[in-house]
């Protein structure tokens, strides 16, 4: 959208100037190859991916010498942004801010250009995945939420269709071997108010999306997928922990156009280590629960495709594509 | 609550006077033209925000909605063409006053609607948002499904005589919003393949193809249509008129509130029911169709109120009820502030400024619409041939920069000869618009009710809230299916008199 666009290069222009006056003398960002890096998001502005973009180039600029532009390419569930990033120039240029859903997209709406006509770069965080409730509900761990689906059927919300989040919620349904329904929402706001009046039982979500009830004590988390616990909530538990053996991650990345020289890829590996140890930004993103997760561009397509392939098995297995 | 002293001081303070009125103006100007909906409006001003203190960021976006809520109803009186979803059902009589020479009413009977429906609104806003907040939790996805089937019983109303054709149009408008990503599964329906589809085929492009280029094609085949309104003066209106209006405006405002509290249509519910409402409780209902008053004050009353009561359960739960408030819990996110009932407490100059804001905004409105609404009158009487090609260029280029996308162009062309045929054998347009807007809602809820209960139809019958909206349903239709039985009667008594 080029209007968001001019908009996207004003703003930047207006953070970076205030970094520049305002932020205390670091060591000299790296050279790029490129002045302009435009980083595509298929979220709308406000959207998950668009403010985590925004955020991390409020700091970025202090460790790659370049101007970065939000690009929203909306449309599509990420078909349109990713034929937009896989037809781009592979001069570091363009990027493409990864998440779970280019790959379910690609696997199950089979557009033009999927994943596979990318590369993936680098990684930043992970989202931290949460099973929740409300405060004043019968559940007080995951335990009574898989008891109670013993007995009778269980109502279990996931925030989206084709998402983490139903993937999740199906195989903690497997691996406990109990029968809950398992009701996918358009967004997480939706699915909160069917948790918050007790329609459902649980809720499977990003953290972020549920921090005005958690912080307004209106719901509790009893789990969460990660593999390890959240730094910021040491008593709640992995889904692991509780006995389930299921764990996800939801990863929050970059990927370009296939073929970026690996000099160009080695100066994001340095800034991301560095981006995501600026004292400021590490504020910022620890309030919003984020895990800091880099991964460098020799690992991070292993670390792709491996989800890809876990998805791709797990759709098939579920019907949901052939 | 904040004192009066606090609101005062913001009151006097410059900043926040200054940016209600460019929120307002680049609203207005944003819902006006068509394809740019409320919630792109606000997410152009979005970037902007960044360097500026939040309570003024935040009341600026909220005044962005206010002024592309009301908008909307602009290019939808003058050209036909609905600037945002929820003025729709403005068009009816706001274009019928237009063709009759009433513009200047027209548009001026919906800004002042669209006053008192904000006012209704940020009354209901400041005063009631903590025991309001709690009603939006009643709903579970059945009710939702009651009040989407409470939406679609308007179509028996507003079929303009011919309930068959009526509901044939309205298929085929639910046929349409079956297209795209499955709500449920994920898996993409009826999309050939053709990446474009997978998001479905939103509802700006049915309503441009079916209300703005079916009207302009007709135009150009009708000879020389005389333009009535040489005058290019708003004409507010009087204390009767007002006095008029008053039932009309109530419903509107109650209509409003409930579904600005409900996430749903964003609008267009409200509005095309207390259109419907507002012509059963009218002492005129023959006129509406043809240029009522009252059709354009109850749909401009409730749409505005909607942008202010949608902020009640944004505000006390951090959820969007409409595409809008997404934006906006986009830019409160932005400036870290987390809404829920902790934001009451902990940013209080946020929720002041939105207030202080939204009431300049709202009152700012009278004048900025004064100032810019005669030259919009001005500009739509130009000699037709080349105001047909202006309307057109400006139609086709705001659903282009929808998605930058010739797709949609197509889509939106493709509608305008099926409205034209349609027109020619008397389809009514309305009831296809109603199953485009809602045939997603009325969908997922559906189906998600049937996920819950493991497939048991009992659960409508289960949720009180589901039942009473879906027997308010029953009896409209009812009601209206008795109605057109006896006008038909009376019809023939009349032909085999005479």
């Amino acid at each position: 959208m080029s209007i968001i666009k001019m908009i996207g290069k004003a703003a930047t222009g207006l953070a970076a100037l205030a970094l520049l006056s305002s932020g205390p003398a670091f060591a000299e960002p790296a050279a790029y190859p490129v002045k302009v890096v435009t980083l595509v998001t298929h979220s709308s502005p406000g959207g998950g991916s668009d403010v985590f973009l925004r955020e991390m180039t409020k700091y970025l600029g202090k460790y790659i010498n370049a101007t970065f532009v939000v690009e929203n390419v909306q449309g599509g569930s990420g078909a349109k942004a990713m034929a937009r990033v896989a037809s781009a120039p592979a001069d570091g240029s363009v990027f493409y801010a990864t998440t779970p859903t280019y790959i379910y997209t690609s696997l199950m709406s089979k557009p033009q250009s999927t994943y596979k006509d990318m590369q993936p770069l680098v990684n930043f965080f992970l989202d931290s995945e949460v099973i929740f409730t409300r405060t004043d509900g019968p559940f007080k761990s995951l335990k009574d939420v898989i008891d109670h689906a013993k007995k009778e059927r269980g109502k279990w919300g996931a925030a989206n269709p084709a998402s983490l989040e139903r993937q999740a919620a199906e195989q903690l349904k497997r691996v406990a071997g109990v029968n809950a329904a398992i009701v996918t929402h358009e967004g997480g706001g939706d699915m909160m108010l069917n948790v918050m009046n007790g329609t459902l039982d649980i809720g499977i979500g990003e953290i972020q999306e549920l921090r005005s009830q958690l912080d307004a004590g209106k719901i509790k988390l009893l789990a969460t997928f990660n593999p390890e616990r959240i730094v910021d909530k040491p008593d709640v538990p992995t889904v692991k922990e509780s006995g389930f053996d299921v764990s996800f991650v939801k990863f929050r990345g970059l990927a370009g156009p296939k073929g970026l020289a690996d000099a160009t890829a080695a100066i994001w590996d340095k800034a991301v280590i560095e981006v995501l140890n600026d004292p400021e930004y590490k504020k910022a993103y620890s309030a919003e629960v984020l895990v800091a997760k880099p991964i460098d561009h020799k690992e991070y397509p292993g670390f792709v495709n491996n989800f890809a392939t876990t998805t791709e098995e797990f759709l098939k297995t579920t019907g949901a594509i052939k | 609550m904040a004192t009066f002293w606090d609101i005062f001081h913001l009151l006097t303070e410059t900043p926040i006077f200054f940016v209600a009125i460019i929120g307002l103006t680049w609203g207005i100007m944003g819902g006006a033209l068509p394809g740019i909906s409320a919630s792109i409006t606000m997410a152009l001003v979005l970037p902007f925000t960044y360097a500026m203190d939040p309570a003024q960021a935040i009341a600026l976006l909220a005044c962005v909605y206010i002024g592309a809520e009301y908008g909307g109803s602009i290019p939808a009186i003058l050209i036909r063409t609905p600037g945002t979803n929820s003025s729709a059902a403005t068009v009816i009589d706001g274009y019928e006053m237009n063709r009759q020479g009433r513009a200047g009413e027209a548009l001026g009977i919906s800004l002042m609607s669209g006053v008192v429906g904000s006012l209704f609104g940020l009354a209901m806003l400041i005063l009631l948002t903590e025991p309001l907040s709690w009603l939006a939790l009643a709903f579970t996805p059945a009710s939702y499904f009651g009040l989407g089937i409470l939406g679609l019983s308007v179509i028996a109303s507003m079929s303009g005589g011919s309930l068959i054709k009526g509901l044939c149009a309205a298929t085929v408008g639910l046929m349409i919003s079956t297209v795209g990503t499955d709500p449920i599964s994920g898996v993409t329906r009826f999309t050939f393949d053709v990446p474009d589809l997978i998001g479905g085929i939103e509802p700006v492009l049915v309503m441009v193809g079916l209300f703005a280029l079916t009207e302009l094609m007709s135009q150009s085949g009708s000879v020389g249509m005389a333009r009535l309104n040489a005058s290019i003066r708003i004409k507010l209106p009087s204390w009767q008129m007002m006095n008029k209006l008053k039932r009309s405006q109530f419903i509107g405002c109650i209509l409003g509130l409930f579904e600005g509290l409900t996430p749903g249509g964003g609008g267009s519910i409200a509005a095309f029911m207390s259109y419907n409402e507002a012509r059963r409780w009218s002492k005129t209902p023959q006129l509406f169709g043809k240029g009522s008053e009252e059709g354009v004050a109850a749909p401009e009353t409730a749409n505005n109120t909607v942008a202010s009561t949608a902020m009640i359960p944004l505000l006390s739960f951090g959820i969007p009820s409409s595409n809008s408030t997404a934006v906006l819990l986009g830019g409160l996110l932005m400036h870290g502030l987390i809404p829920g009932p902790r934001l009451f407490e902990q940013s209080a100059q946020v929720i002041d400024s939105i207030y202080v804001g939204s009431f300049i905004a709202i009152i700012a409105q009278i004048g900025v619409g004064i100032v810019i609404l005669p030259a919009c009158i001005w500009l739509v009487n130009r000699p037709r041939h080349y105001r047909a090609g202006f309307i057109f260029a400006l139609i086709l280029s705001g659903i282009y920069t929808l998605n930058n996308s010739l797709f949609d162009l197509g889509i939106a062309l493709g509608l305008g000869v099926v409205g034209f045929f349609m027109r020619l054998a008397r389809f009514p347009v309305l009831p296809m618009i109603l199953g485009v807007v809602l045939g997603h809602m009325v969908e997922s809820s559906y189906r998600r009710s049937l996920v819950l209960s493991g497939g048991d139809l009992r659960v409508f019958l289960e949720d009180p809230i589901a039942v009473a909206l879906l027997s308010l349903a029953l009896i409209f239709i009812v009601f209206s299916l008795a109605r057109e039985i006896r006008d038909a009667r009376k019809a023939k008594l009349k032909e085999a008199h005479s």
